[in-house]
């Protein structure tokens, strides 16, 4: 490794990439996440017991989860609630994805990339802060329904799940749209043609090749997208209500506001663990490897 | 100025593979000389070597009477044109030209000279301001040797910098870089899987395949005394009539070709009688037959191509596994040979040559 | 050919419809700016206004986060842009074994949540005596923005010619002259993107600053606590002014990018 490196670069630059490669690996990525889970597995202790017969490690804080009924509940209604922002997502971007790939001109491509970014590059806040706007309980959507007769009183669309769904939807279509263009771009519109020459019909077309093919930019957009919703704060905070927390607004209540950051850790590590399983799900139902993502 | 390059016993080992088994080779001051053979042979692998950007696995390499062992690959007395030129496109022509001499720390004004001069020589005057996407590839192959020209070298190493150019082009350039390498006194060390490209521009040739040396000699000897079925079957087009040693007489030898009679050609090589071996001919050495000829053969007519000066006649005889090729001077058969005639050909001792059997052709990429 | 016209148009219909979901809410923000109203809202209108950008600009707290909005963004320029690029020089050198395991882990900060990231850098740097604030976010914030910058540069490097490297080298030139000269001006328009990225992924990061901040406010932090606590028009201007400036830098980026090209098909 370092005699590729030294051939490449000579020797004092290839000191400065490994140092600066090293200090993000391993003080920046590693040591933080082992140090995290390392606090999960001990109790929260005042700074004079640390040391003592009580610092010991314990399944404690995990019990503690396992045990609570609410946050229990709320685990596995962010997990279901996240992988319903993925379907959702998925469903909405791919029409938008095919047509970038494989219809649209060189010309529309550029328009439409150009627009898909311009809501992106306003953040994440500001974009979810619009549609608090637009389904707050005397907001335009409201109105508009009432003024055609819909409704005959304003409906509180921001109690229950449907505000985050929406908004998270909303906030994340573009981690969905990017990765399947890109797949879907590198398949030879012939086949397609050849598929339609032999008589098969629109949804045989993209269920047999299309789809197929695009294979790793679903997985990846899958995963970006899960792994956003499962770890929002800004959505759920924004757009829930007390009735839908979201888990990692638990987890911030035990740091900022329970004052037990073993418990937050231990909390966090679930997190960890659950979208890390959903990456391993996914790339076991799909046959890819680490090495197709972020392409 | 001596630019003599030596490699003494020099061979290289990926792993288990050989690409170079142990050689030594001699390389005059201001010669040209070419490694030629199929892709896969080593010629690439020994240009590194003299360059230095691979480290031999046993033996060492001398410029000009100083030892290369310790001296990296940016502090060598050579410089090189890539198959793909390497040309920096983000750099002007003149940059590209001055860059060898940039960074050796020299002035602007001095490196403005030298890419100057360099431009005309390469019959490229006043376009150092050019970028080079706005060249053609004829020009790209011009600026490439100024820019290797530039840092003066003792030996300049070419990978197949032809072999991107159009047919022409190809014709061409070979002239030039002759005349440039005439000019210009350096050491070309070239390397090309073309006989064509080879034969017309070294001095000296080194036929390689599967990692050994084959031959090294002038483009004519290659030609008229092939030392191995090899540089026989790769260099130039020969037929190949596959027989056993009779008799041992002087130079001469005497093969049994079964049914086809017996031929007489000269020793290529040590042979001993009873060995199996190939008698080799040039089609343009088979002319119609005459009563002082010593080999005769007496072939019918497959095809008849007519290519202006002269005619190539694809035959067969009865009893041999392959075809004969036969080139005449147009005035010889014209309109008087065709599909099915008989010819009967003679050929002379001296210009017939008589090989052992070789391994079998190593042609693939190995 | 019928279905296949009415797959034309309906597709289109669906490109319709998608564009206005992804553009009304930021319409409705932006209009709301201008109603003379407490809570933002278009309906009722009560009188058009500018007087929400006049309290914007003088709320001494919002400028005070978006200074520290760029302060943060610069320092993870700083840090992250300088690793981004060694990680993928590395990367693009490196034949062996290990390759993938790194591979894997430069990726892993984007599979990771945002809170994860911020929760385990402010474990970690609290054991070392570092508490909770601009420093710690810049830190927080570079340990997955590197990764993108080591997606773009290695995506660059992936269609560079290594021969050029070798021609230079041959040439005389000395490692890192080579680099100077050759790798780096090559490689310029991917670290240019690249730092333009990081500084927008800092700008709007929210999840992430949210545990390591400290005391310290960032703009999207501001805004959240805007929206909880306090909520005025003043907010919509403030994302009025976002969205214009967006704007403009995508046009700008735009025509630049137009205008290179031109002069590239030109000089051939």
């Amino acid at each position: 490794m370092i005699k590729q490196l030294t051939a490449r670069f000579g020797r004092p630059m290839t000191l400065v990439v490994l140092l600066l490669l090293w200090f993000w690996l391993i003080v920046l990525v590693l040591l933080p996440q082992l140090i995290m889970i390392d606090y999960s597995f001990k109790p929260n202790l005042i700074p004079s017991q640390l040391g003592g017969p009580e610092d010991v490690y314990t399944l404690g804080n995990y019990q503690t989860l396992i045990g609570n009924d609410i946050h229990r509940t709320i685990f596995f209604k962010t997990i279901w609630s996240s992988i319903l922002v993925t379907v959702l997502t998925l469903l909405v971007s791919y029409p938008v994805a095919y047509f970038l790939a494989q219809l649209a001109t060189a010309k529309q491509v550029m328009l439409i990339a150009l627009l898909l970014v311009i809501p992106y590059w306003i953040n994440e806040i500001l974009r979810t802060f619009s549609w608090y706007l637009i389904l707050s309980f005397q907001g335009p959507l409201n109105a508009l329904l009432l003024g055609l007769g819909f409704i005959d009183r304003p409906v509180r669309f921001l109690t229950g799940d449907g505000g985050v769904l929406i908004g998270m939807v909303y906030a994340y279509i573009l981690f969905m749209v990017f990765p399947l263009y890109n797949a879907i771009e590198s398949l030879d519109n012939n086949q397609v043609r050849a598929a339609r020459n032999l008589g098969a019909g629109l949804i045989r077309i993209h269920w047999r090749i299309v789809i197929p093919h695009a294979k790793p930019g679903i997985a990846t957009g899958c995963i970006m997208v899960f792994m956003l919703a499962a770890g929002s704060y800004a959505v759920p905070a924004l757009l829930g209500s007390p009735g839908s927390r979201w888990f990692t607004q638990i987890i911030y209540n035990w740091f900022f506001e329970g004052g037990d950051w073993n418990m937050g850790a231990a909390y966090a590590f679930v997190l960890l663990i659950l979208c890390i399983g959903f990456i391993a799900a996914v790339m076991k139902v799909f046959r890819i490897g680490l090495g197709d993502i972020g392409k | 100025m001596d630019s003599r390059v030596h490699l003494d016993n020099i061979s290289m080992k990926f792993g288990d593979f050989t690409a170079v088994h142990p050689l030594d080779l001699d390389i005059q001051s201001g010669e040209f000389f070419s490694f030629l053979g199929p892709s896969g042979c080593g010629k690439t692998t020994l240009l590194n070597i003299v360059s230095g950007f691979l480290e031999p696995t046993t033996g060492s390499v001398n410029i000009g009477n100083e030892p290369m062992a310790a001296v990296p690959a940016n502090k060598r007395p050579t410089s090189m044109i890539f198959q793909n030129l390497a040309l920096f496109p983000l750099m002007s022509v003149a940059e590209n030209i001055e860059f060898g001499l940039e960074v050796r720390g020299v002035s602007k004004a001095e490196r403005r000279k030298v890419s100057d001069r360099l431009l005309e020589l390469v019959d490229l005057p006043n376009s150092g301001q050019y970028r080079i996407d706005d060249l053609s590839g004829g020009q790209k192959q011009r600026v490439a040797i100024a820019r290797a020209l530039a840092v003066e070298p003792k030996v300049l190493l070419l990978d197949e910098p032809l072999s991107a150019l159009d047919l022409k082009l190809r014709q061409h350039m070979r002239t030039e870089l002759k005349e440039i390498q005439r000019r210009t006194e350096i050491t070309f060390i070239y390397i090309t899987h073309d006989q064509g490209e080879a034969l017309t521009m070294s001095d000296r040739v080194a036929v390689m395949s599967a990692g050994r040396l084959q031959q090294v000699d002038s483009p004519i000897e290659l030609y008229r005394k092939p030392k191995t079925a090899f540089v026989a079957e790769f260099v130039g087009e020969n037929n190949r009539l596959p027989g056993k040693v009779v008799s041992i007489d002087g130079e001469q030898v005497v093969v049994d070709c079964g049914a086809a009679g017996q031929f007489r050609g000269q020793m290529g090589t040590r042979l001993e009688p009873g060995q199996p071996c190939g008698l080799y001919v040039r089609p343009e050495s088979l002319q119609a037959a005459t009563a002082e000829d010593v080999n005769r053969l007496d072939v019918s007519v497959e095809t008849v191509n007519f290519e202006g000066a002269h005619l190539t006649l694809e035959t067969r005889h009865a009893q041999l596994p392959t075809q004969i090729h036969v080139q005449a001077d147009q005035r010889a058969y014209g309109g008087q040979v065709e599909q099915g005639s008989t010819l009967s050909l003679g050929f002379q001792a001296d210009e017939t040559v008589v090989l052992p059997e070789d391994r079998p052709l190593e042609t693939a990429d190995d | 050919m019928t279905s296949q016209r009415l797959m034309y148009w309906s597709i289109r219909f669906y490109l319709v419809v998608f564009f206005i979901y992804l553009f009304t809410p930021l319409v409705i923000m932006s209009v709301a700016t201008f109603n003379d109203s407490r809570f933002p809202t278009i309906w009722p209108w009560r009188e058009t206004t500018w007087r929400w950008f006049g309290e914007l600009a003088n709320d001494t707290a919002m400028w005070e986060a978006l200074l520290n909005s760029f302060i943060v963004g610069l320092g993870v320029l700083a840090l992250a842009v300088p690793i981004g690029v060694s990680a993928g020089l590395f990367l693009s050198t490196y034949e062996g074994k290990g390759k993938n395991f790194y591979y894997s882990l430069m990726l892993s900060p984007l599979l990771t949540p945002g809170v994860i990231i911020g929760i385990s850098t402010l474990i970690f740097w609290r054991n070392l005596g570092v508490s909770g604030g601009i420093g710690l976010t810049v830190i927080a914030q570079t340990t997955f923005i590197s990764a993108y910058v080591m997606l773009m540069v290695l995506a660059r490097l992936q269609r560079f010619d290594r021969t050029l490297e070798r021609a230079a080298y041959s040439l005389g030139a000395t490692h890192s002259q080579v680099v100077r000269r050759v790798l780096l001006p090559y490689l310029k328009p991917a670290i240019m993107t690249a730092a333009v990225i990081a500084f927008l992924q800092s700008f709007e990061n929210y999840n992430t600053t949210l545990f390591v901040r400290g005391f310290d406010t960032t703009l999207t932090v501001y805004i959240a606590t805007k929206v909880r606590t306090g909520l005025t028009p003043a907010v919509n201007a403030l994302g009025l002014i976002m969205i214009l400036v967006t704007v403009v830098l995508a046009v700008a980026y735009e025509v630049l990018r137009r205008r290179e090209q031109n002069r590239k098909d030109t000089a051939v």
